[in-house]
């Protein structure tokens, strides 16, 4: 059974669902800007850009774009993971996906990834111009790398998610404790509060999500240094593949409790 | 070749969690199936016909490895739905709820395609096969392939549900009331196909509904369930044949009373139908109609009911599976 089928199954669903449905292709679009706007205007109502610069060592405008662009492409590779099983139930695929044979870890690995190269492309049109204007033919590149990185930033969180998703389902109600998972992942990642100013119970936990590894290489690349820089990338994918058979069992744990009480079939 | 489907004893009891105040509930217990046994040989359509509540879905269900049985083996092809669900998963085809269970902005073609990745069909096969089964279920010619499935009727719903079912070849068919809600010719071309897959492609088929007439039609077997218990088997003339001493009396009678008390005196098997809430159609099962005729025409007329007609008649499907499910 190829991924390559599998991945290619995940494109065409959810980009005919973008293209077809207007709203979620306006939504999709409109989505990164707003966001960076919104977190732009909340960030110079919060205090002074030179003091910003001064702490954390970056441009607030460059700092919080990526930030922002950060966070939501990991939040939408991790969404998808968590609400793909909410929603197969819902639309009534459920069963016939229970019932298929496909390898758990390559289909929810291939969930998240069209979205994902969605995002990619948006990042074309957000991060790059931005920091080309900033920092010129360097900032395009340094643009690029930081696209890369976030790139694999999200890769990096599908087994960690999976692993989120099998348990938050089987507990029930589950929504709710989604709506808890979304901005806890978000200040964890340490992408707008960068991870040394935690307290160490947050600094623990933050080091425990494999992105957070990538957005400190990311910050530490936008102040100009590269320690650790493969070390630290290392170390979220090591911890990818450390999550991927506890993902794994995870879903599927979901789905044998699902079985258990029976599948809904109407 | 071995049995294709062998069920030995299976039982299930759903027990729901029931709210009646708050912090306060009882759990609600249904015995869904309560020990069934029957084998299904390839080539072979049995039917598992039975009303509303049998334990016809509960019973696909533990098949297809969507529910585990509480007590009881079931056998797929050699393998156990309980223990080897992973085998299980890779020789059926189901068909379950017939409006949903495709995504609604896919295509009638995506959807199969995509269902043919999930099943592991390397692309090039898939296309072949995609393409073979539209043409075979007609889904071209109502033009559905290129449709979103949102915009399907239940018809071509129902033909691209059993288009998925036949994605992978399976060698066994789990089809959960494939016709509910169809018109006849929808309803038609799926039997008629549901009968060449066993006839031509051997393929064992397992096959609800709660339809005499299509059981009749479509099954080389058919299992009576209800209430969680087969309660006869056989092929249809069998069944037919297994009361053959049996006449029924039908009866229909205009009256605004009860008109059941009136029989219960007699201490026969019987099915009341009340239409427009004085019309009733009575049919009434005995050996010797001759002996009670009479008497309850008798009856009848005394308590103030018009007689609209009377026939004495053979009985048929419809009314084994009544006299069978009065047994249990
Ligand atoms: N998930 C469930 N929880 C509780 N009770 C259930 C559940 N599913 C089915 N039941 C009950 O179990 C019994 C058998 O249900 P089942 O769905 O197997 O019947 P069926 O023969 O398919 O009926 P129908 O013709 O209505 O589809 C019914 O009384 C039903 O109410
Ligand atoms: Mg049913």
């Amino acid at each position: 059974m190829s991924f390559y089928s599998i991945l290619r199954a995940e494109y065409k669903l959810v980009y005919s669902e973008m293209i077809r449905r207007r709203s979620a292709l306006i939504a999709m679009i409109l989505y990164p800007y707003l966001f960076a706007g919104f977190t732009l205007f909340f960030g110079y109502t919060m205090g002074s850009a030179e003091i910003f610069s001064r702490r954390i060592g970056v441009d607030p405008v460059i700092f919080m774009i990526t930030a922002s662009y950060t966070v939501m492409s990991v939040l939408a590779s991790v969404d998808d993971v968590l609400w793909r099983p909410l929603s197969d139930t819902f639309i009534g695929t459920l069963p016939y996906i229970i019932a298929s044979p496909v390898s758990r870890l390559k289909l929810y690995l291939a969930i998240p990834i069209p979205r994902l190269t969605a995002l990619i492309v948006m990042g074309f049109t957000s991060i790059i111009p931005v920091y080309t204007a900033y920092y010129g033919l360097e900032g395009l590149l340094s643009g690029l790398v930081v696209m890369g990185l976030i790139t694999l930033g999200c890769l990096t969180m599908i087994t960690l998610a999976m692993v989120i998703a099998g348990l938050v389902h089987t507990i029930g109600e589950s929504w709710r404790v989604l709506n808890i998972v979304r901005p806890l992942v978000m200040i964890l990642l340490g992408a707008y509060y960068p991870r040394i100013y935690m307290p160490l119970i947050g600094y623990v936990l933050s080091s425990l999500i494999p992105s957070s590894h990538i957005v400190e290489v990311i910050h530490n690349m936008l102040r100009g240094e590269l320690s650790n820089f493969y070390i630290l990338i290392a170390l979220a994918i090591a911890l990818a593949v450390l999550y991927a058979p506890g993902g794994n069992k995870s879903i599927l744990y979901w789905e044998k409790k699902k079985v258990r009480e029976g599948v809904k079939t109407d | 070749m071995g049995e294709a489907i062998v069920v030995e004893d299976l039982a299930k009891t759903y027990r729901v969690k029931k709210r009646i105040r708050f912090l306060k509930s009882h759990i609600e217990v249904v015995e869904a199936l309560r020990g069934i046994s029957f084998k299904v040989r390839y080539g072979e359509v049995v039917g598992l016909l039975g009303p509303n509540g049998a334990g016809k879905t509960t019973t696909i269900k533990i098949l297809a490895t969507l529910l585990l049985p509480d007590r009881g083996e079931a056998l797929i092809d050699g393998y156990s739905v309980v223990k080897e669900p992973n085998k299980v998963r890779e020789r059926i085809g189901i068909m379950l709820t017939v409006e949903k269970g495709f995504y609604g902005k896919l295509s009638g073609r995506e959807n199969l395609e995509y269902f043919a990745a999930l099943y592991g069909l390397e692309p090039r096969r898939a296309r072949e096969r995609i393409n073979y089964l539209v043409k075979l279920l007609e889904l071209d010619k109502l033009g559905a392939d290129y449709k979103l499935f949102e915009e399907y009727s239940l018809g071509m719903k129902a033909r691209l549900s059993l288009a998925r079912a036949l994605l992978r070849d399976a060698p066994v068919l789990l089809l959960d009331e494939p016709t509910l809600g169809l018109d006849p010719p929808s309803a038609r071309k799926i039997r008629d196909l549901v009968k060449d897959l066993a006839r031509k492609e051997g393929k064992a088929i397992l096959y609800t509904t709660h339809n005499m007439f299509e059981a009749e039609m479509v099954c080389d077997r058919i299992l009576l369930i209800n209430k969680g218990t087969i309660v006869a088997e056989g092929t249809p003339e069998e069944l037919k044949s297994r009361v053959p001493m049996l006449k029924v009396v039908n009866l229909v009678v205009r009256g605004n009373k009860k008109v059941r008390g009136l029989i219960a005196d007699y201490n026969v098997k019987y099915e009341v139908k009340t239409e427009a809430s004085d019309l009733h159609t009575i049919r009434v099962y005995v050996e010797k109609p001759e002996e009670i005729l009479g008497d309850l025409l008798k009856k009848f007329v005394r308590n103030g009911y018009d007689i609209v007609s009377i026939r004495v008649e053979e009985p048929t499907l419809e009314d084994v599976f009544i006299y069978f499910s009065r047994e249990a």
